[in-house]
């Protein structure tokens, strides 16, 4: 029982904690809330849908067709919407009300396109669980879990050992200077976007096939998500993780062992607490950047 | 190695910079000077691209380079540091550096992932060429600290040579001197020649006249926007209306 509430907590805690790492990202190259998170959780499990469950395309490649679909969408979106309007000096307020218009655009996009019923991946293998120390696991839950720790060591030595990472992360602290050392900011930030969007669409095809898939699948997800990279502190990224991970257990272990009717209020409460305790998050993120 | 023709910068009705022309020659410290408000970082803004010129042309190595992102520019072998410490200040001192190096580091974005023996060839010598540029300015055994955490002189050297990294032809020093103790602007001062001997040409803004007396071959005045005088620091220290600018006055 314990074993098992730990795997689900441990699966939505990554898939948040992959959503908050996306806008962490957006937020450190664009000093902006982005609403699309979610939506694009739920548009790349479409995606993902489709592709595998309808066409019959191997499960890795529908993955990578997903993945590479929703990295060039993120990039579109920072290229065409955002990057115009901060060009156009408006108040930062209006280019995140454009990222809420670009939300119920996808949101309802996605319900045009593929239908408002729940749409059910088909089993990923046939393996049904893998024995982990003796107990079930479901495939697609250890996939996930699997997949998210995959991912987040290959972004960290993307981000801190390649040069193409450091330029990204200088283009964040101080896009001047980065300028004026060669780097090209436009491009690390439709790139900022673009990754936080692929990985989106990453989760969205791991969360997926355990959920099911439905048009308001990404909303609460994104919504969770943002408060994880603001538990972890906002911007930053080990703490999204981190954050992301604390929540889906807190809210698992609260509709286990107390109710799961109740777990949102509990957990939420918990969470504003938290905020008047320690207003910069886990990892003391400071208001202004450095 | 560069000319500057006629550059003029407006913003709105306020003329920052008219009419100014210079050169900047090949293995030469070229000095900029000017009381304050005289226009000359926004001189450097406008020829780094920072600020496209309103009139007037920038050739750097025969190229036109006004209208360029400030990216390109430094692409094109145009450096830069700042009045106020520019770093990636939680970053690693040798990260900064790398950092500097960027535009000759051409990998794709899955390259990175899946490393051929080339890629981590180049990657090895980046290290390698960082230490030594770090070693340049006696910052080695600093490379793995915070570059936040150095001395305010460690930043300005460190800012100099991150600015060293991509192999520039130019620099464009913006008051390196600035805030240095007497004990800092003397290895400035050496550093200086030492850049030179690299063979990168150095154009420099400074408010103190004894380092640029001491270093500078040819000196340009700035003043409200305009050039005031140009020669040797000898020459210019001799003409009156450099003398006048200086101390105020009205005869």
């Amino acid at each position: 029982m314990l074993f098992q509430i730990i795997v689900s907590g441990l699966v939505i805690g990554s898939i948040y904690g992959l959503i908050a790492l996306g806008y962490s990202l957006i937020y450190k190259s664009s000093g902006l809330m982005s609403f699309v998170q979610g939506d694009m959780l739920t548009f790349g499990a479409f995606l993902g849908y489709t592709f595998y469950g309808v066409m019959g395309i191997p499960f890795i490649l529908s993955f990578a067709m997903v993945i590479l679909l929703m990295f060039a969408l993120g990039f579109a979106i920072e290229k065409g919407v955002i990057h115009r309007l901060v060009a156009k000096n408006v108040l930062p307020i209006y280019t995140v009300l454009a990222t809420i218009a670009i939300s119920y655009i996808i949101q309802n996009g996605s319900m045009v396109l593929f239908g408002s019923d729940i749409k059910y991946f088909p089993p990923v293998t046939s393996i049904k669980g893998i024995r982990v120390l003796s107990l079930n696991v479901q495939t697609e839950a250890a996939l996930c879990i699997a997949a998210s720790v995959v991912f987040m060591i290959l972004f960290n030595f993307f981000m801190n050992r390649t040069p193409l990472g450091t330029a990204m992360r200088a283009a964040t602290m101080d896009p001047m200077a980065a300028r004026a050392c060669g780097i090209d900011v436009g491009l690390t930030t439709g790139l900022s976007w673009a990754i936080a969007s692929g990985i989106a669409g990453f989760a969205g095809m791991l969360i997926g096939p355990v959920y099911g898939v439905y048009t308001t699948l990404g909303s609460v997800i994104g919504t969770k998500g943002f408060s994880s990279a603001v538990v972890g502190g906002y911007g930053n990224m080990l703490g999204a993780i981190v954050g992301g991970v604390l929540l889906g257990l807190t809210e698992t272990f609260l509709s286990a062992y107390v109710s799961s009717a109740h777990k949102d209020i509990i957990a939420y409460f918990i969470l504003l607490l938290f905020l008047f305790v320690k207003p910069t998050g886990i990892f003391n993120e400071r208001a202004i950047a450095d | 190695m560069l000319q500057v023709e006629h550059l003029t910068l407006k913003f709105g009705g306020l003329v920052a910079n008219n009419d100014v022309s210079m050169t900047v020659e090949q293995g030469k410290i070229t000095g900029l000077i000017g009381p304050n408000g005289a226009g000359k970082t926004t001189f450097f803004n406008s020829i780094s691209g920072v600020y496209r010129p309103t009139s007037g042309t920038v050739t750097f190595l025969g190229k036109r380079i006004d209208g360029l992102q400030p990216y390109q520019i430094n692409q094109l072998g145009m450096s830069r540091t700042y009045q106020v410490i520019n770093l990636f200040r939680k970053m690693s001192v040798v990260e900064n550096v790398m950092v500097g190096m960027h535009p000759h580091m051409k990998q794709g974005f899955f390259a990175s992932a899946f490393k051929t023996r080339a890629e981590r060839r180049e990657e090895r010598e980046c290290y390698e060429r960082a230490y030594e540029l770090l070693d340049f300015v006696n910052l080695k055994d600093r490379a793995f600290e915070e570059a936040g955490s150095l001395s305010y002189g460690q930043q300005r050297h460190l800012e100099i040579v991150r600015g060293l990294a991509s192999d520039p032809k130019l620099i464009l020093l913006d008051e390196p001197a600035a805030g240095m103790n007497s004990k800092e602007k003397e290895e400035l001062n050496a550093l200086l020649y030492r850049i030179i001997d690299r063979g990168v040409s150095i154009l420099i803004i400074e408010h103190d006249m004894k380092l640029m007396m001491g270093v500078a071959d040819y000196l340009y005045v700035l003043n409200y926007g305009k050039l005031l005088a140009q020669g040797t620091a000898a020459e210019v220290q001799a003409n009156p209306q450099v003398v006048k600018a200086y101390l105020g006055g009205d005869e």
